[in-house]
């Protein structure tokens, strides 16, 4: 474990923490780019290491701590977890005492009205990554497809995920 | 209204502790303003709307936001990491047992985590399904969301030029319709269930 490495970490993580709007993984494209490219993960570590992050309880973005981990060791991934969590907390804090202030600003009613649509077009982006990263065959392409319209109709998340876990296992024991 | 640090912690602990399967912000909801009746059910949903313009996750975001609001800068670092702590264990073992055991190409842990994935994105598909109409609902708006997909996700051009570029010209967009007082959030979009990420 050595401190610059540790640093290093912080501070990619950190940039994608302060970029990360529109829901939190929007940044997933730059991410996956980044790291890949810095040799932190290969592209196979970092679609598991998001699948991993779809079995926590909390933001799915836990899956940072993946990444960290696999850069520089525990403190890579504590370094990882801070620099992601810590933009965003701060700020929220923040607005207890900016609130007031804020909502009368009418620069800050047209970046909210803004950042919807944009966060849209993040969102659209991320899905693009993801695909090109983790469905590699036809059959998980379809799967996407039915997992969407199983959620889209109100099936509950948690079913979902673990159904799509499920098939991935027998799927192995079949053609394993 | 002021809550004892202790208490919030607990309340936010257990609220990590079983928010799977994107379900944290009704779980707060349900922590907070239900059962412990910390904040009326308007304050929170303008919370929500107000977490979800800063970066980071909306859910970790929320709990700071109340924790620091009942119980000042201390409560609020406590309720960010009763939420995360549950989930950041179970992440940092799995990490661990995957780099130590590994997953092999073609194996079965392999296998199950592609079928994760897949459902994963179908979730994040169906989010944006049901966010569009609102979020896509003029001319502007479909433009902006294109810009933003065709120059970061196909182009790779890095994402803070992208936002240096698009913010500003969306918030040129806006600016009449952000003159028209409009002093409430949209509480519709506080609460939904399928909150990610």
């Amino acid at each position: 474990m050595n401190v610059g490495e540790i640093l290093e970490v912080f501070l990619a993580f950190l940039r994608f923490g302060v970029l990360s709007f529109g829901g939190g993984m929007a940044n997933l494209p730059e991410m996956a780019r980044v790291i890949i490219g810095n040799g932190w993960v290969t592209r196979q570590e970092f679609a598991d290491g998001f699948a991993l992050g779809q079995f926590v309880p909390g933001p799915n973005m836990l899956a940072v701590l993946f990444y960290g981990l696999s850069a520089a060791g525990l403190g890579g991934a504590l370094a990882a977890a801070l620099g992601m969590f810590l933009p965003g907390a701060v700020g929220a804090m923040w607005l207890v005492w900016g609130w007031a202030w804020m909502s009368k600003a009418r620069w800050s009613r047209a970046l909210r009205k803004a950042l919807v649509p944009i966060s849209m077009g993040l969102s659209a982006s991320m899905v693009l990554v993801l695909v090109q990263l983790s469905v590699d065959t036809l059959f998980w392409g379809l799967g996407v497809l039915v997992a969407c319209y199983l959620i889209y109709r109100g099936l509950g998340v948690v079913w979902v995920i673990a159904g799509g876990g499920l098939l991935g296992l027998l799927l192995g024991l079949t053609t394993g | 209204m002021k809550v004892p640090r202790s208490r919030l912690f607990l309340a936010f602990l257990q609220v990590g502790l079983v928010a799977f399967g994107g379900g944290g912000q009704a779980q707060i909801y349900q922590s907070i303003v239900l059962k412990h009746r910390w904040m009326e059910e308007r304050e929170f949903l303008e919370t929500t709307a107000l977490c979800r313009v800063l970066p980071g996750p909306v859910f970790a975001n929320t709990a700071a936001h109340i924790g620091a609001r009942l119980g000042g800068v201390l409560g609020g670092v406590l309720a960010l990491l009763g939420v995360l702590a549950p989930g950041a264990t179970l992440m940092l073992l799995l990490s661990f047992a995957y780099f130590r055991f590994g997953a092999v190409p073609g194996s079965l842990a392999e296998s199950a985590l592609n079928g994760v994935a897949a459902a994963a994105i179908g979730l994040i598909l169906a989010t944006m399904l049901h966010q569009a109409p609102i979020a896509l609902d003029s001319l502007k708006a479909v433009g902006l969301a294109l810009v933003v997909f065709v120059t970061y996700g196909l182009l790779h051009w890095p994402l803070l030029l992208v936002l240096l570029l698009t913010v500003p010209v969306g918030m040129g967009l806006y600016w009449q319709e952000a003159a028209e007082n409009s002093a409430h959030p949209r509480a519709s979009q506080g609460m939904e269930a399928d909150e990610r990420g």
